[in-house]
């Protein structure tokens, strides 16, 4: 039989302390390398003292120390690699574009989901103007039977920088709601997606109607190819999500959820940085007469241009090109 | 043996040791929520004021700042919004203010710490586990997950674990000084779980009510192992007697 356990713990505990002050250390980030060294041995002690209560003394405290203090130390000394600077830079320069790459099926779908709500909206309000008053919100419609764009009023409301800056937020919630509503097996994104479209069409297709189209054109053709690409791809990694919950494939749901997550999150990651620039196109060049309109859609679609070559481009590996079957593809 | 009587995550290190953490329920996870949100809801209080200052210019020397005031403003409920939450998990190993004053932390389903990914997969996924009010999306999915996991958390494949604050003092304090009753030897060992009812009952004695205190101590005695009735009198004498008596019965092999 072992030793009572008061004698044991009051052996062992120098140890236990020992390692508990350097893991605070550790997480204070000051630790030297000999100390270092100091503690795996702890851990390691710690782990051997762990196995022996939970042999001896089940259930008592001094297990449950042992398992927390274990636990710590597990996290410290098991953490994944940080990232830094140069895994931001490589995210960029290749996973951001290899991954929409790889699932560019699901983005593809999304796109498909997106000019199917467009084509909805503008056949309705084309071929049944009563349509409008369902589909276009009420302020839009009250600039538009006045005659006038509703986003010439943007600017003359507040300075440019916080017009700028505000639009760039509320693209960034949209795209984060579009892909977290995954989460509802896609039915939220696929919603939102053809909401998005139904939207962007019936308004269109209204201001078709009242001869406004130029108007409109000229608002969007600097910042819209961008955007709406964007939104594709958030959508494309919320149907992701949505796809693993419904069909998780040889895996248990939980964990074809969890590894298809890491994968979709990426794709949002990788467009926050766009959406902000592209609020700021979409902040001072797209409202007002500032730039006339055939440099607002040159801009456009050099952005959009630019914006898809990097996509479909960067990072491009010979085996990838050679066209080598995808590890993941779907 | 005792097991583990609430929901917890078990890990397996290359050590070959079985880690069994306890995982933090529903109450905890709420409570840490609440501080943060108020943190932030007092922060926001704040910076609205010194805010309404700058875009109203009671003084008249912040002409310039208010376009840059109301930038930092949008800017500003953003972060508080979506990246409060994930850049602090991110630097301090899985916790925020409300989770570090809770003491409880988020780690991968394998126990290692989140990384930048499982941190943002979780924290985006508010948007939705907040649906369609109060978090009532997030409540209902981990009453019904084993570990008490939100969407978000089955997103990202984490969860939840609890730090508690464990005082082994209690097995090393000194015996009282002078002891009046020497422990039994040749009595039966004692169990663990013994060792450990005797010891938690010595660390609360001195709060209980006193005729409680002495008819606790008086049947620890009796399952511990009485001394031969000469000395059994003595020893529930009081309780000091008792308790030391006690004492000296689960330190004795030292």
């Amino acid at each position: 039989m072992a030793t009572p356990l008061p004698a044991y713990v009051a052996r062992r505990r120098q140890d236990w302390d020992a390692l508990q002050a350097l893991l605070t250390r550790q997480r204070a980030g000051t630790l030297k390398l000999d100390e270092l060294r100091t503690l795996d041995t702890l851990y390691r002690r710690a782990s051997a003292d762990l196995a022996h209560t939970q042999t001896f003394y089940p259930g008592t405290d001094a297990h449950r120390f042992l398992n927390q203090l274990c636990g710590q130390a597990y996290a410290a000394i098991y953490q994944p690699p940080r990232e830094r600077w140069p895994a931001v830079r490589d995210f960029f320069r290749r996973e951001f574009p290899a991954t929409l790459r790889r699932e560019r099926g699901f983005v593809g779908a999304s796109a498909a989901l997106f000019i199917l709500g467009l084509v909805l909206g503008a056949v309705v309000v084309l071929w049944e103007p009563q349509g409008a008053e369902l589909l276009v919100p009420s302020g839009v419609r009250h600039y538009v039977a006045q005659g006038r764009m509703w986003t010439d009023d943007i600017l003359s409301v507040a300075p440019p920088n916080s017009v700028a800056s505000g639009i760039a937020t509320n693209n960034l919630t949209v795209t984060i709601v579009t892909f977290a509503t995954g989460l509802t097996f896609g039915l939220g994104t696929l919603f939102l997606l053809v909401n998005n479209g139904v939207h962007i069409g019936a308004i269109t297709a209204l201001c078709a109607r009242e001869g406004m189209v130029g108007g409109l054109l000229d608002f969007i053709a600097a910042h819209g190819p961008v955007e709406l690409s964007i939104l594709v791809i958030a959508g494309g990694a919320g149907l992701m999500v949505g796809q693993s919950l419904i069909d998780p494939g040889e895996l248990p749901r939980g964990q074809a959820l969890a590894l298809r997550g890491r994968e979709a999150v990426k794709l949002v990651l990788g467009c926050a940085p766009f959406l902000a620039l592209i609020g700021v196109v979409e902040g001072y060049v797209s409202p007002g007469d500032l730039f006339p309109t055939w440099m607002k859609a040159g801009l456009g679609f050099a952005l959009g241009a630019l914006f898809w070559g990097y996509l479909l481009r960067a990072g491009r590996t010979d085996a990838e090109a050679a066209g080598t079957p995808d590890d993941s593809a779907s | 043996m005792r097991s583990a009587p609430t929901p917890h995550l078990d890990v397996a290190t290359p050590e070959r040791v079985a880690l069994t953490l306890p995982v933090a329920g529903i109450g905890y996870r709420c409570l840490a929520w609440l501080v943060d949100a108020s943190l932030l809801f007092f922060f926001w209080l704040i910076a609205y004021f010194v805010f309404t200052l700058l875009v109203s210019d009671v003084l008249g020397v912040f002409q310039g700042l208010s376009g840059v005031a109301q930038t930092l403003m949008v800017v500003g409920v953003f972060a508080t919004q979506w990246l409060y939450w994930t850049v602090s998990e991110v630097l301090f190993h899985g916790q925020t203010v409300g989770k570090r004053a809770l003491g409880i932390r988020v780690v991968r389903w394998d126990g290692s710490p989140v990384g930048v990914y499982e941190s943002a997969v979780r924290n985006l996924c508010r948007a939705v586990d907040f649906l369609p009010m109060l978090y009532a999306a997030a409540c209902v999915s981990m009453l019904l997950t084993r570990q008490h996991r939100r969407l978000g958390d089955l997103l990202a494949g984490t969860l939840l674990v609890r730090e508690e604050r464990i005082d082994l003092d209690k097995y090393t304090a000194a015996p009282e000084a002078a002891a009046p009753v020497t422990s039994a030897e040749g009595a039966r060992t004692l169990t663990p779980e013994d060792v450990e009812l005797v010891l938690s009952f010595l660390s609360r004695a001195p709060g209980l009510a006193p005729d409680v205190r002495q008819r606790l101590g008086a049947r620890l005695v009796e399952r511990v192992g009485p001394p031969d009735a000469a000395s059994l009198a003595a020893v529930l004498a009081s309780a000091e007697s008792t308790e030391a008596f006690l004492r000296a019965r689960v330190q004795g092999a030292r």
